[in-house]
């Protein structure tokens, strides 16, 4: 391909300001003059404008040569106006200052390697990272005050002042609770941002969408929908209080799995007190140089929580990283953070039950199951590169289940296939007929991910026999 | 006979109560100056020798609000927080004071905090804001902006525009509890404490003139 990126960056609008052409546009008209009089929301003055620095506009500038070159068929007239709603989407996403940090990641990664395909440039988008400003403690109390009726100091005993971590869209501070002197974490949602992002999204697709592009278009809507989803997901801390109700009646004391419990009376849809685990986030376990007996166990655990989950509680924990689990000083795994989860119903449970069984024990039968799974058409159905791909993938996701004994997971080369058989059902859409299967997907990588990292050798056949019954 | 001070101070308070009352019950709008004095006891005539209008009445309303917001940040834990903080502090308590307020503070706004009022110290407009701004140079000095910078006419200047905005679009902010408020008066405090930070570090070719 050979981009450069600093002729990609002459090439952005110089003044991102829309042309004449609009004239005839009047609901972009429109959209423009309310976005030009809209508070930005968040983020300091000198560094609102998100393509501000040279990463920002690396990435900026790449959305534009995109987008260009899937219109570069389009017929004069059909050009300039594509070229107006493009200044028009740059113009927006210059003041997502929320999403500041993503752009610059993407921008640094592209500016690094300019040659990435664009189906890729758009997985990536579709994982854009929202991130809310810091709260002060005094905005904070105010939020506080609205959310749960009293100021953070009356309402807990030690609430600390200092957030001690970051959240989706808020951040999270030491408490403890007045009648029992239990130490809890308090999780608050910058205000209003969850709105906000969701009208900047709106805002986004209805400038983009009437562009007369073709190619991989579908995909770029795709990945909006699953980014207003996993807002959706991530800004409901009800939903989330939920779903950690329905996790923490999975495990039992023996599987060695924490879940913190939510105490309600505390808790709105933008604040949420549950109990302080304590542990080592992933890095910061593995700097201590943990046994292969430590790393081992905590990688059963991991698997027996993801497992009960879905066997038990037919609940998918959709995006898997990191940040979920705390390695505690005690042997024990802290399985926190289920902003982003997804319920199976029963048609999904019993599509799901087809494909395994056919997976694991009747291979002839598994193209007619993730047919059925899949909901393909008669004219997908048709597709052999599909369907091969799809069973390839199931291979892959089956290995550790067939295997007898502790499979090792620390081994390169089944990580790099599942990556890279990741990677072309993404960018061939394969999935996506079942939206649900696209979070399945993210989850069984993202585990054997969390698994490969931690070094763990774990017989997954005999957890998973013993937890499907 | 002569009405003493104290009677004076008495009738004045019986019509701050009836105008609270009142512009709760029925709305600023429907609140006529009949119906205020009839509420305090007295002739409507009275009632202009101590409030010209009725936006004075809300003015005064505003003012009892923003004394009590001051007399709680005055209680606040003095050590902690940044500027920008501190500020945030100031108006963000003040708004919640004056939620009573809200539905005529767009009134008072377009009248005696308007940027064309006379604000002469002594006018219940020039009063509310002098004493705002009394308090804003002080954290200020307190917080060792550059006294030159910091009191200069442009700079308080610029305050004030930025705080009677979020006033005004807090007046109209219609989001659940007002939280794009919070959100704008985030913005606005760390706008105006960057600009701060920026202006004292050139060479001052600001006056160092406060102006009431």
């Amino acid at each position: 391909m050979g981009l450069n990126v600093s002729e990609l960056i002459e090439a952005l609008p110089a003044d991102l300001e829309p042309t004449q052409s609009l004239a005839s546009d009047a609901s972009l008209q429109a959209m423009l003059q309310e976005l030009a009089h809209r508070p930005v929301p968040v983020g300091r003055f000198p560094r609102l404008w998100a393509l501000g620095t040279l990463q920002g506009k690396i990435a900026a500038a790449y959305l534009a040569w995109f987008l260009r070159s899937s219109y570069a068929s389009a017929e004069k007239k059909e050009e300039a106006l594509n070229e107006a709603h493009l200044k028009a989407a740059l113009k927006l996403l210059g003041t997502m200052g929320y999403l500041r940090g993503a752009i610059m990641k993407l921008g640094q990664v592209l500016g690094a390697y300019p040659d990435v395909a664009p189906e890729q440039f758009m997985e990536v988008l579709g994982r854009l990272h929202f991130e809310a400003p810091a709260m002060h403690f005094s905005l904070l109390r105010e939020n506080v005050r609205n959310e749960l009726g009293d100021d953070p100091e009356a309402l807990f005993a030690d609430f600390e002042t200092e957030a001690f971590a970051a959240a989706s869209l808020g951040q999270v501070h030491r408490a403890r609770l007045p009648e029992s002197n239990r130490a809890v974490a308090v999780k608050i949602q910058y205000p209003n941002i969850a709105r906000t992002i969701r009208q900047d999204l709106e805002n986004f697709k209805t400038i983009m969408f009437p562009m007369r592009l073709s190619g991989d278009w579908d995909n770029l809507r795709e990945q909006f929908t699953d980014m207003v989803t996993t807002l959706e997901m991530e800004t409901d801390y009800e939903q989330e209080a939920e779903n950690l109700r329905i996790a923490r009646l999975a495990f039992a004391e023996a599987d060695e799995i924490d879940v913190p419990r939510v105490y309600p009376e505390r808790s709105t849809r933008r604040v949420l007190t549950m109990d302080l685990i304590e542990g080592l986030h992933l890095d910061d376990f593995l700097a201590t140089n943990p046994s292969q007996e430590v790393r081992d166990r905590h990688g059963r655990q991991i698997l027996l929580a993801a497992m009960k989950l879905s066997y038990g509680s037919h609940l998918l924990h959709a995006d898997p990283h990191p940040g979920n689990y705390l390695f505690q000083r005690d042997g024990r795994l802290g399985y926190i953070d289920f902003g982003c989860c997804q319920r199976y119903t029963d048609q999904i449970v019993a599509y799901l039950e087809e494909v395994e069984e056919a997976m694991l024990r009747s291979p002839e039968r598994l193209r007619e199951a993730l047919i059925r799974a899949g909901d393909l058409t008669p004219k997908q159905q048709q597709d052999a590169a599909r369907l091969r791909l799809m069973e390839d993938w199931c291979d892959w996701v089956a290995e550790p289940l067939r295997y007898d004994g502790a499979f090792d997971f620390a081994a390169d080369s089944y990580l790099q296939r599942g990556i890279e058989l990741y990677g072309e059902l993404v960018r061939r859409r394969y999935f996506r007929s079942q939206p649900i299967n696209t979070w399945m997907t993210r989850q069984l990588l993202g585990v054997r991910l969390m698994l490969h990292r931690l070094g763990a050798r774990v017989n997954m056949k005999e957890i998973h026999e013993r937890v499907s019954g | 006979m002569r009405i003493t001070e104290s009677a004076k101070l008495e009738t004045q308070q019986r019509i701050v109560t009836a105008a609270r009352k009142l512009f709760v019950e029925k709305g600023f709008d429907a609140t006529t100056t009949r119906d205020l004095a009839a509420e305090a006891g007295i002739a409507t005539g009275t009632l202009f020798n101590y409030f010209p209008a009725k936006e004075a009445l809300a003015l005064e309303l505003m003012l009892e609000a923003a004394a009590a917001a001051r007399l709680e940040v005055a209680g606040r834990d003095a050590a902690s927080g940044g500027l920008a903080e501190k500020l945030f502090l100031l108006v963000a308590t003040e708004i919640r004071h004056l939620r009573p307020c809200r539905g005529f503070v767009k009134a008072v706004l377009e009248t005696s905090l308007s940027p064309f009022a006379s604000g002469e110290a002594e006018s219940p407009g020039g009063r509310y804001r002098r004493e705002h701004l009394q308090l804003l140079e002080r954290m200020l000095r307190e917080h060792g902006a550059e006294v030159a910078v910091a009191t200069s006419f442009i700079a308080l200047h610029l305050y004030w525009t930025l705080y009677i905005g979020v006033l005004a679009f807090w007046a109209e902010d219609d989001s659940p509890n007002q939280e794009e408020t919070l959100v704008a008066l985030d913005q606005a405090t760390r706008l105006f404490v960057d600009w701060l930070g920026s202006a004292g570090s050139q060479p001052s070719h600001l006056p160092g003139v406060v102006k009431e």
